[in-house]
């Protein structure tokens, strides 16, 4: 069976400072895999270690303890790299570069043979909406063209996975489409994407799974539909709620808020039938019976208590 | 091929770094400030003091191709030491490490870079020699080569040392380091002989001995240096410079194999 494009089991690192021995806990004991072919979105507050676990995957980091692998390498293996198409958070360049020449430096350190490198560079110029920038250095883009690019070049070596380290970030939302856009059609192309973003909208949009960490320490993984169903609750709202009812309701588990001439009750979708014939059966007409999704947002910000994703 | 990618952009950021081109220009300035006495000397000559003139002349030359030499030395160290530590800080280091490479092959080409860049500088500080010596009417009677090589191997000892220290060290440290580094190698060469024994050994050990490889040592601009030199003496020395940078990018790619790349 072929290796999954990520496993993370029991990593730990701690950053220890040069001069002084204070150890900061990075990542503890985090574990996920990740398959091929899955867009997996990376989740977590500032300073929860989703860049450490990429510096990790990379191998510019090593873990203090656990193992990873890319395609069942060590991280930091030529043949993982070969595979991999990254983009670091902030993406940096060197200024005095073009977009051309800044490709065709990242297409000779991939190792891919072409037989037509300036026609593959031009294509992956014009996926990125950059193609009308010839000869300007790269030191004047803004910072979503730079970040565009960045996409681009992990792009030069055909990867099997990409990872992308807040690939949105300083893009406008007309930037922030076309990315989603270019990650649906790589999805559809069957690459493996992992990526960390702070717009959870987005992830909700094209991922598949998603692993939420906080602290260092792994606080939810599992399919995104899963997430999503399991804060499924239903809202339905009466003209009156006698007290026996709203007794019985609270019972059930439904929290009640009342109105103006009406009452609102929420519950958990599988007690709805439950509760509708209850109030039925009391009396209470009932106005509406909507469902209510929870979104990403709601499952992270209930997951890591409101910290910024 | 990825260690000639990575040595050629490398050169090519150097010839747009500020403080290289800064350098450089110092470089020049001082040399056409040294070189006002020496046509100041060469104009007053006449045939009463000609012999006088000459003198002053030759020590003109010498001190200008001490002081360029010296600069190479310092031009090398922060060369190698900035091509790292640049990465490092801007983060581009880390697109470039997550292309299929390795460690060593980053070192190399940035090894590589400074040692492109140390040519050129080599070949114009030739090109102030062969000046200096037609100002002064001398002939050169030492084969080029020798003016190639040996500065080449210093500079590449140096680099190497730099870029040894820059996997630990910020690169201000870095030249700080290099400059007592190069101190100590003054003192101890000139004090060795009242040095004892036990102390000498680990210090021929440990110091680069760059005064072997100083073309100073052989060239004077009216000595040949093959009549006095062997060519196994060459050899020697050239392959103890090379011995020593090779040892030290050796322990460069050891220590730069364990750290971690981040933007610092």
């Amino acid at each position: 069976m072929a290796a999954p494009a990520i496993e993370f089991s029991s990593v730990t690192k701690t950053y220890r400072r040069r001069f002084g021995g204070d150890r900061i806990p990075a990542l503890s004991q985090v574990s996920f895999e990740v398959a091929r072919g899955e867009v997996c979105a990376f989740l977590g507050p500032n300073g929860a270690g989703k860049t450490t676990s990429m510096s990790v995957l990379m191998g510019f980091t090593y873990a203090d303890e656990g193992e990873s692998r890319v395609f069942g390498y060590p991280p930091g293996d030529v043949r993982a790299k070969e595979r991999i198409g990254f983009v670091p958070e902030n993406f940096a360049f060197y200024r005095y570069l073009t977009a051309e020449t800044l490709m065709q430096f990242h297409l000779r350190l991939s190792g891919r043979k072409v037989t037509a490198p300036e026609a593959l560079i031009a294509e992956l110029i014009a996926k990125v909406k950059l193609d009308g920038y010839k000869g300007l250095k790269v030191g004047k883009y803004s910072r979503g063209m730079v970040q565009r690019l960045g996409i681009a070049q992990a792009l030069v070596g055909n990867p099997e996975l990409l990872i992308l380290d807040e690939p949105t970030s300083g893009l406008d939302p007309a930037g922030r489409k076309e990315v989603r856009d270019l990650i649906l059609s790589l999805k559809a192309e069957g690459k493996s994407i992992f990526l960390s973003s702070h717009i959870l909208s987005e992830v909700e949009q094209v991922c598949d799974r998603v692993i939420i960490i906080d602290r260092g320490r792994l606080v939810r993984s599992g399919a995104l539909q899963e997430m999503l169903a399991e804060g499924n609750r239903v809202e339905i709202i009466v003209d009156q709620l006698p007290e026996s009812l709203a007794q019985a309701a609270r019972e059930l588990g439904a929290t009640l808020e009342p109105e103006a001439g009406r009452v609102r009750l929420s519950i958990e979708a599988s007690k709805k039938r439950v509760l509708a014939e209850t109030l039925w059966a009391g009396g209470s007409d009932i106005l509406s019976l909507t469902p209510l999704k929870s979104s990403l947002e709601d499952t992270f910000l209930k997951l890591v208590g409101g910290g910024t994703p | 091929m990825k260690v000639r990618t990575i040595a050629l952009n490398t050169f090519g950021s150097f010839l747009r770094n500020k403080v290289i081109i800064l350098f450089c220009s110092l470089f020049v300035c001082i040399v056409l400030l040294m070189m006002s006495p020496l046509l100041a000397f060469k104009s007053m000559t006449n045939a009463a003091n000609a012999q006088q003139m000459q003198g002053f002349l030759l020590n003109e030359i010498a001190s200008v191709m001490s002081t360029v030499s010296g600069f190479g030395s310092l031009l090398a160290a922060w060369a190698a030491a900035d091509s790292v530590a640049g990465e490092m800080k801007s983060g581009t280091i880390l697109a470039v490490m997550a292309r299929p490479l390795h460690r060593w092959q980053f070192l190399a080409g940035k090894y590589l870079g400074t040692l492109l860049l140390m040519a050129v500088y080599v070949v114009a500080m030739l090109g102030v020699t062969f000046l200096l010596a037609w100002l002064g009417g001398q002939h050169f009677q030492t084969s080029l080569w020798t003016l190639l090589a040996y500065p080449m191997v210093r500079y590449a000892v140096w680099a190497a040392i730099s870029l040894l220290l820059v996997t630990v060290l910020h690169p201000v440290l870095v030249i700080g380091a290099i400059a007592v580094l190069a101190t100590l190698v003054q003192v101890f060469g000139s004090a060795m002989s009242h040095i004892p024994h036990w102390i000498r050994l680990p210090v021929h050990l440990v110091l680069p001995l760059t005064s072997l490889l100083s073309e100073q040592r052989f060239l004077t601009i009216t000595k040949a240096s093959l009549r006095t030199f062997p060519w196994t003496n060459h050899v020697i020395a050239l392959a103890y410079g090379l011995n020593y940078a090779f040892v030290c990018f050796l322990l460069a790619v050891a220590v730069f194999q364990r750290r971690s790349l981040s933007r610092d």
